[in-house]
C-alpha cells in the first residue's frame, strides 16, 4: 500500500519534472547533432564572420571595462549606504534585468537619438550616436551593468565592516582601504560580476539591433549575424552557434567555483 | 581616585552618545603608561564607548583629548585615520589576503613610512610580541593566539597615543586566553601610551589594569584601583564580578545592619546610615541544624543552586538574606545539599563589612 502511493507519487512528480529537462537539454542536443564538425573552423573564418566576431569582441570588452570603472564605485556606495533611498536605487537598478532588450533598445534611442534627451544636445555638435559602434557599447551596456553591479554588492556587503574599522584606525582613508583591502577581498566577486556581465553582453541581441541597428562590421555582432545567416547559409549560423555555446560554457566554468557549487 | 596630575599628556575624554535604548555618558581619565579596564554587563555602553574615542563614532557631546591634543569636541571630529589610536577587538579582524608581516606594516605604511621602513618597523613589533618566525604566515596559517598577537603588534606599529582594546581575549579557548594573557600584560608594561581595555572577565580586569571603572546602563557605576574595588564593591554587578555577597542595607550604631530586603545582619564594624554591607562566600557555614557556638548571624536558606569550582563547590541560597556560599566538596556530600533543600547559613559578626553607600 505504502509503495503503491510512494509509486503515484513519483510518476506524479517525475514525468512533469523529465518533461522540464528535455525542453532545456534537447535543443541544446539537436544543435549540437546538426553541427557540421570538419566546417566549422572555415565557417568562422568567412568574411562575414570575422569582422562580426571582431566587433562582438572589442565591444564586450569595453563593456567590460565600463562596467568594472563605473559599476565598481557604485556598487560600494550601494553596499555601504544605510539610507532608505538605496534600496530603490537598487530596484531601479534591476529594471533593465527584466525589461523585454527591445524595449531597452527604444529606450536608449529615445536618449541617444537625434531628438533624444541628450541626443538633442550632440546633433549640432554633428555627433550622432544611433546606429554606430558605440551605440552597441551603449546598449550592451545597459543590459550588462546591473549584473555585474549586483554581483559586485553582494559580495562587498559581505565583507565584515569592522575590518574597515580598524584599517581607518591604522590611518587608511576610505580610497586606500579600497584600494588595499575592500577590492583584493572582493576580487572573486568582481571576477564572476566580469564573466556575468561579459556573457550577458555577448548575447545582447534585441537593443542592438534596435538602438544600433545591423550594419556589417560596425554594429552587427555575433547574435545579430546568427539571425542573418539563418537565411543564407543555417550551416554557418549553427557554426557560429556551437562557438557561443562554448564561450557560454566556458563562462559557467569561471563561476563554477562561487555561485554553482 | 586621585587626581592625576599628567591628565594632560594622556587621555581625558568625557562621551555622550546615545545609542539605541540607552544615553551613555561616560568620563575616562588616564595617565600615559596606565591601563583602564572597563567592565560592565552587555549592552552597557562598553562597546560605544570604544568605537567613540577611536572616531568610528562621532560624539554627541563631550571631548576626547589625547596627549593634550583634541580628536573631538562634539562639534569638530577628528576622523579615525586623523587620530593616533590603536585598535585590537575580539575577533582579531586581521587582512585575510595579507601577510603577518604586512598585516603589521598596514598602519605605518598607511601613515606615510615608506615600504622598507615600515617592513623594518613591523618586523620589530613581531618580534616584541614572540612571532618574528611568522612574518610570512598568512592569517588562516595562524593559530587564534598567534592572530590575537599578530592584531596586537599591528595595533601597535602606528605608535598611538591611545591604544583600545576591546574584549581582545574574548574569542580565545581557555589555554591559548592565559598565554595571550601574559604575552599582553608583557607587550603592555613596554607601552608608554594609554591602553582602554574593555572585558567582562574579572581576570583580565585585575591581572592588566591600573584602574577599573564600570560601566552599566551608559553610567559610570564604580571606579577605583583593582585593590579598591576588590575591598569595596559598589553595585550589585561589581559585587558579582569581584565575587562578594553584596547588600544595599541601612546601619546602625549597634551593628546591625537592614538590608532593603528587611534581613538583618550583624557586624562588629558598624557604619551608620545608608550603607553596603559585604559577605565573603568563603566566611559562611552550612549547618544541618542551627549552629552551636557563637555565630551571631545564622538564617534558615533554601538552596536554590549548586555549582562546581575546582576544589570548592557555590551554593546558591534563597531566603532572608540571600547568599552565595563556597564550601569544600567534601561538605557537600557530608551534609547532602541538594537543591530544594533547607539549611542554615552562619556567618560571624566580623566577618561582615560595612561602608557608607
Amino acid at each position: 500500500m505504502r509503495y503503491a502511493v510512494r509509486w503515484r507519487s513519483r510518476v506524479a512528480l517525475g514525468v512533469p519534472a523529465a518533461l522540464a529537462l528535455l525542453l532545456l537539454v534537447v535543443p541544446l542536443v539537436a544543435l549540437l547533432l546538426r553541427a557540421d564538425w570538419a566546417r566549422i573552423p572555415a565557417d568562422l573564418a568567412t568574411p562575414t564572420v570575422l569582422p562580426a566576431l571582431r566587433l562582438s569582441l572589442t565591444t564586450t570588452s569595453v563593456t567590460a571595462v565600463l562596467c568594472l570603472l563605473l559599476g565598481t564605485p557604485l556598487a560600494w556606495f550601494l553596499a555601504r549606504s544605510e539610507h532608505r533611498a538605496t534600496s530603490w536605487v537598487r530596484a531601479l537598478l534591476t529594471v533593465p534585468l527584466v525589461l523585454p532588450p527591445v524595449v531597452g533598445g527604444v529606450a536608449l534611442l529615445m536618449t541617444w537619438g537625434r531628438n533624444g534627451l541628450i541626443g538633442q544636445y550632440l546633433t549640432p555638435f554633428g555627433i550622432q550616436v544611433p546606429f554606430t559602434t558605440v551605440a552597441v557599447v551603449l546598449a550592451e551596456t545597459f543590459v550588462a551593468m546591473p549584473y555585474y553591479v549586483l554581483a559586485v554588492e553582494g559580495a562587498m556587503r559581505g565583507l565584515d565592516p569592522r575590518l574597515e574599522s580598524v584599517a581607518r584606525t591604522l590611518g587608511a582613508s576610505d580610497l586606500r582601504y579600497l584600494r588595499t583591502v575592500g577590492i583584493p577581498l572582493v576580487l572573486p566577486g568582481i571576477a564572476s560580476g566580469l564573466a556575468l556581465a561579459w556573457a550577458r553582453a555577448l548575447g545582447e541581441f534585441g537593443a542592438t539591433i534596435t538602438f544600433a541597428g545591423n550594419f556589417p562590421g560596425r554594429t552587427q555582432t555575433l547574435p545579430l549575424l546568427v539571425y542573418v545567416e539563418l537565411e543564407r547559409d543555417p550551416q554557418v549560423a549553427i557554426s557560429i552557434s556551437i562557438m557561443l555555446l562554448a564561450v557560454s560554457v566556458l563562462v559557467l566554468g569561471v563561476l563554477r567555483g562561487r555561485w554553482l557549487r | 581616585m586621585s587626581a592625576p596630575n599628567r591628565v594632560g599628556a594622556g587621555l581625558d575624554a568625557r562621551i555622550r552618545v546615545s545609542r539605541g535604548e540607552i544615553e551613555i555618558d561616560v568620563a575616562l581619565t588616564a595617565e600615559p603608561g596606565q591601563v583602564i579596564g572597563v567592565l560592565g554587563p552587555n549592552g552597557g555602553g562598553k562597546t560605544t564607548t570604544v568605537l567613540a574615542l577611536a572616531g568610528v563614532l562621532p560624539l554627541a557631546e563631550g571631548h576626547v583629548r589625547v596627549g593634550g591634543q583634541v580628536w573631538d569636541d562634539g562639534r569638530q571630529h577628528l576622523a579615525p585615520e586623523q587620530r593616533a589610536v590603536g585598535l585590537m577587538l575580539a575577533d582579531s579582524l586581521l587582512f585575510p589576503h595579507l601577510r603577518a608581516l604586512d598585516n603589521v606594516a598596514f598602519g605605518p605604511r598607511s601613515r606615510g613610512v615608506g615600504r622598507h621602513d615600515a617592513r623594518d618597523r613591523a618586523r620589530t613589533e613581531l618580534d616584541r610580541v614572540g612571532l618574528s618566525d611568522r612574518a610570512t604566515a598568512r592569517p588562516r596559517e595562524l593559530s587564534s593566539g598567534q592572530q590575537a598577537r599578530v592584531a596586537l603588534a599591528r595595533a601597535l606599529a602606528t605608535d598611538p597615543a591611545l591604544l583600545l582594546l576591546d574584549e581582545p581575549l574574548a574569542a580565545l579557548d581557555p589555554d591559548t586566553r592565559a598565554r595571550t594573557r601574559s604575552d599582553l600584560a608583557a607587550r603592555l608594561t613596554a607601552y608608554d601610551g594609554v591602553t582602554v581595555l574593555v572585558t567582562h572577565d574579572p581576570l583580565d580586569a585585575l591581572t592588566l589594569a591600573d584602574h577599573l571603572v564600570f560601566v552599566e546602563d551608559g553610567r559610570v557605576t564604580q571606579l577605583g584601583t583593582p585593590a579598591e574595588v576588590l575591598r569595596e564593591p559598589r553595585s550589585a554587578y561589581v559585587g558579582t564580578v569581584v565575587g562578594l555577597n553584596l547588600y544595599a542595607a541601612q546601619g546602625d550604631s549597634h551593628g546591625h545592619v537592614h538590608t532593603a530586603d528587611g534581613g538583618l545582619i550583624v557586624t562588629t564594624s558598624p557604619t551608620e546610615g545608608a550603607v553596603w554591607a559585604t559577605v565573603p562566600p568563603s566566611a559562611v557555614s552550612l549547618h544541618r541544624h542551627h549552629p552551636e557556638g557563637s555565630p551571631r548571624n545564622a538564617w534558615r536558606l533554601r538552596i536554590a543552586s549548586v555549582t562546581m569550582q575546582g576544589q570548592s563547590a557555590r551554593i546558591g541560597l534563597v531566603g532572608e538574606v540571600p547568599l552565595t556560599a563556597e564550601v569544600t566538596l567534601e561538605s557537600v556530600t557530608a551534609l547532602g545539599l541538594q537543591v530544594g533543600q533547607d539549611v542554615w547559613a552562619a556567618v560571624k559578626a566580623t566577618e561582615v563589612r560595612t561602608y557608607p553607600r
